[in-house]
């Protein structure tokens, strides 16, 4: 039977840790919660120790950290209605600008596959895309306001600039630039609640949603002139819900993550655990089946808040929870 | 409930679609009455008495929320709607014009209020637009069908929009003389757009305030017009004149709304109701009528932009050319150079443009249009930080303008909204433009009614101020 191997523990936070993200080159883990402080987590000879924390940048709870493609940045998106963008040079991390107008706590932050743009998204039911300028500054180019309530996570295409959202009015919605500004392109709807986190495949043709009415749901794209006769409009693609994995997660689901170096699925949920899902070898994309390879009950003590595969070490995964602590795992078979 | 109000101002929604009575944490003022509590009862009919020792009853009154209350607040703005369509829409117009119809009957003919509608150039070019009529044909169908349901007056704002560009261009060339010794006097920023102005002033308080040009919108200058020289110069009581106006914008109904235009000595505003393009759209459907058979009257002209029978605009687009004016009023007036061709250089988007004005040997003046939530954003956070290099910019809640305001007719058929903007501003643009001093209207009326340039009664009547709205924290409105 595959397990996940516990691999180290960190405590650090002194309140609940809400989001860790891995840098592009998997060397160093950035984790964030409601202690207002950012851990940098990296290795030192076998040790996983804390490098740096970052502190003073927020006044209120930090609920997620995004990590620029060059890895040369780090945003930070705040209860306190800002976020910050740190810059790390030589090792040391300095704020270097601090991004106001959402109108009270914004939820996520996500950097395109160029590092060009830079997405928010709020309580205040917006997203927000900014484009990085070329002297570090940060220039707002939309304010789109297509979810009817609070916006829980935004997430890049892994190779286009495409965006999508998720929020607490049950959609997913998909973003792209039109004429002269940004605008929602498709609204995915099948989740009977709050959908917490989005995200792509490597491929970018799919997507993985969590929700707290307990699934986990694949969503598959069509593009126009498609082989299954999907209808399509204009030239947007469709997404259509092809896989919903349900009575598995006893609590709400409020992360998943689709690795990109080996297809895993991996889920954090309130009901303290972690759960691994594969893709059937031969699945049918139009129809494909997941199986639950592995789980670990009380992962944490608490609610699991958050979980990122490694993006080089096949099965390496980082989770973090209510109980503040950031644990490493590693996926092994048998 | 879809909101009808600019993006930005649903944007300063802080919770959920709520209605006033639901979950609105606004603090009422209750007058508290000396002596010992006494218990409550409620009656099976829902209403309060309150019960003292001795056993007497009173009836305790219910709390209300007002407009003025849903502005003042920071929370939520949803609510306010719905304040809204209860106090302004065309059936409290349907309203005054049936009561004069039962006083006239009564013989009480002298109570009757006069009623005056003062119409906005985009939205006759929204309507022009819809009915495929001209500007000139829909400013006279439109008075056609006012005066039929008994308005006595009908005028346009772009005869108000005057003074408020004049008073802008002299506003803006004072502040560019202070600017030396007062940090605040610029960049400055334009006063029209009511969204624009709800929005700094809940979100962005003592920050922006400060900037933006105190000079009215044409709207509440027609309110003075009206209210002040018009009352006057005919012996009627403010408060037996009731003035609609007809605004391309959901918004324009809650600067009507600003204690700032409430007359306390006639307990009256400069502006009762605001109604707009689609709701006088819904009054020709209500009546059954279509605008292309409407008997077209003249439109009256004491407060009209008109010369010889030919309706005119003022340059520099749809939103009312404020950076045009002012660009060559400055130009003029601090240079002596006299600017016939703008040029707008597109930066970000097409809502974000700005033109340079240099004179060899002054000093380069900048300025810039920004319309649109996500523009207004950048310019309010290079003002905070102390990088905004203009002198002057035109901002605008709405993409595109006041074109496309959210009170415009919308779209029908295969048209769509970017076709419906552009129809509708070539038809705004389709008439003679005219400068704001040119008509001897408005130079006789200026004279007679405020006296002086810059007079104590023209700061007064053309100027207002602005407030800061408290943040409220509120822990129960946390989520995660």
């Amino acid at each position: 039977m595959a397990q996940l191997k516990e691999v180290c523990s960190f405590d650090g936070h002194s309140d609940r840790a809400w989001c860790v993200a891995w840098n592009p080159s998997g060397t160093l883990l950035a984790s964030s919660g409601g202690d207002k402080v950012i851990r940098i987590w990296g290795k030192e000879g076998d040790n996983w120790v804390c490098k740096s924390i970052l502190s003073e940048g927020h006044q209120r709870t930090i609920r997620a950290v995004g990590w620029s493609p060059c890895g040369s940045y780090l945003a930070s998106a705040s209860f306190d209605a800002t976020v910050c963008i740190w810059s790390r040079k030589e090792g040391e991390f300095e704020c270097i600008a601090t991004l106001e107008g959402h109108e009270n706590e914004v939820k996520a932050v996500s950097w395109s596959c160029t590092g060009s743009l830079l997405a928010t998204c709020s309580r205040d039911k917006s997203v927000w895309i900014w484009e990085v300028t070329e002297d570090e500054d940060f220039e707002c180019a939309s304010v789109i306001s297509s979810h009817t309530q609070d916006v829980k996570h935004v997430t890049w295409h892994p190779n286009k600039e495409v965006l999508a959202s998720c929020s607490y009015d049950n959609t997913v919605k998909l973003f792209k630039e039109e004429i002269d500004d940004w605008s929602c392109y498709s609204t995915l709807e099948s989740h009977d609640s709050t959908v917490w986190k989005v995200c792509f495949d490597k491929s970018g043709s799919r997507l993985a949603s969590c929700s707290d009415d307990k699934t986990l749901k694949i969503w598959q794209e069509y593009l126009p002139g498609n082989t299954e006769g999907v209808v399509t409009t204009g030239n947007n693609p469709t997404w259509k819900c092809v896989s919903t994995l349900a009575g598995i997660h006893d609590r709400t689901v409020y992360d998943v993550d689709w690795s990109h170096v080996t297809g895993y699925i991996a889920t954090a949920c309130g009901d303290d655990c972690i759960r691994v899902f594969k893709e059937e070898d031969c699945s049918d994309k139009n129809q494909p089946s997941f199986n639950m390879i592995c789980s670990v009950t009380k992962a944490h003590e608490q609610d699991v808040n958050s979980v990122c595969w490694h993006p080089k070490i096949p099965g390496l995964l980082a989770s973090c929870s209510d109980d503040g602590s950031v644990k490493l795992w590693q996926y092994l078979e048998n | 409930m879809a909101s009808n109000f600019s993006g930005a101002l649903q944007l300063t929604d802080l919770n959920d679609f709520i209605t006033p009575s639901q979950e609105c944490i606004k603090p009422v003022k209750i007058d508290r009455k000396p002596g010992k509590v006494g218990k409550i009862r409620i009656e099976d009919d829902g209403s309060y008495l309150s019960v003292n020792d001795e056993g007497q009853e009173t009836r305790l009154e219910k709390a209300k929320i007002t407009l003025n209350d849903c502005l003042a607040c920071s929370g939520c703005i949803t609510s306010a709607e719905s304040v809204l369509i209860t106090q302004q829409s065309q059936e409290e117009l349907y309203k005054v014009l049936k009561e004069n119809l039962r006083l006239q009957e009564t013989g009480q003919a002298e109570q009757q209020k006069l009623v005056v509608v003062s119409i906005a150039p985009q939205c006759r070019a929204s309507l022009a637009a819809k009915y495929k009529l001209s500007v000139q044909e829909t400013a006279a169908k439109l008075t056609g069908f006012f005066k039929k349901i008994g308005v006595h007056y009908v005028f346009d704002t772009t005869f108000s929009r005057n003074f408020s560009l004049l008073e802008s261009c002299r506003e803006f060339v004072q502040r560019y003389k202070e600017s030396e010794t007062n940090k605040t006097a610029l960049p400055m920023l334009s006063s029209a757009c009511p969204g624009w102005i709800c929005y700094a002033e809940k979100t962005h308080g003592h920050y922006i305030l400060p900037y933006i040009s105190t000079t009215k919108s044409p709207q509440q200058i027609m309110g003075s017009l009206v209210k002040d020289y018009m009352a006057t110069s005919r012996g009627v009581p403010a408060n037996l004149i009731y003035h609609v106006t007809v605004m391309p914008c959901f918004d324009k109904k809650l600067e009507a709304s600003r204690s700032d235009f409430y007359n306390d000595i006639y307990s009256t505003r400069d502006v009762d109701c605001v109604i707009t393009s689609v709701e006088v759209d819904t009054m020709l459907q209500q009546e059954g009528i279509s605008l292309n058979d409407v008997e077209p009257v003249e439109i009256d002209n004491i407060f009209t932009q008109i010369h010889e029978g030919q309706l005119l605009n003022h340059a520099g687009g749809g939103s009312g050319g404020y950076l045009e004016h002012i660009l060559k009023y400055t130009a003029h007036n601090l240079f002596g150079q006299d600017v016939t061709q703008i040029n707008y250089k597109v930066l970000r988007n097409q809502d974000f443009q700005e033109v340079t004005l240099e004179v060899p040997g002054q000093p380069v003046i900048k300025m810039a249009l920004a319309y649109g939530f996500r523009n207004i954003q950048n310019i309010v956070q290079k003002i905070k930080r102390g990088k905004c290099t203009y002198h002057f910019v035109e901002i605008m809640a709405c993409p595109s303008g006041c074109n496309n305001g959210g009170g415009q007719i919308r779209p029908e058929g295969e048209e769509t909204p970017k076709e419906l903007v552009d129809r509708v501003t070539a038809t705004y643009n389709s008439i003679g433009n005219s400068l704001p001093d040119s008509l001897k209207t408005v130079v006789d009326v200026y004279n007679e009614w405020l006296g002086e340039v810059g007079s104590e009664k023209s700061r007064k009547l053309l100027h207002t101020q602005y407030h800061e709205v408290e943040k409220m924290t509120n822990a129960l409105t946390i989520k995660w």
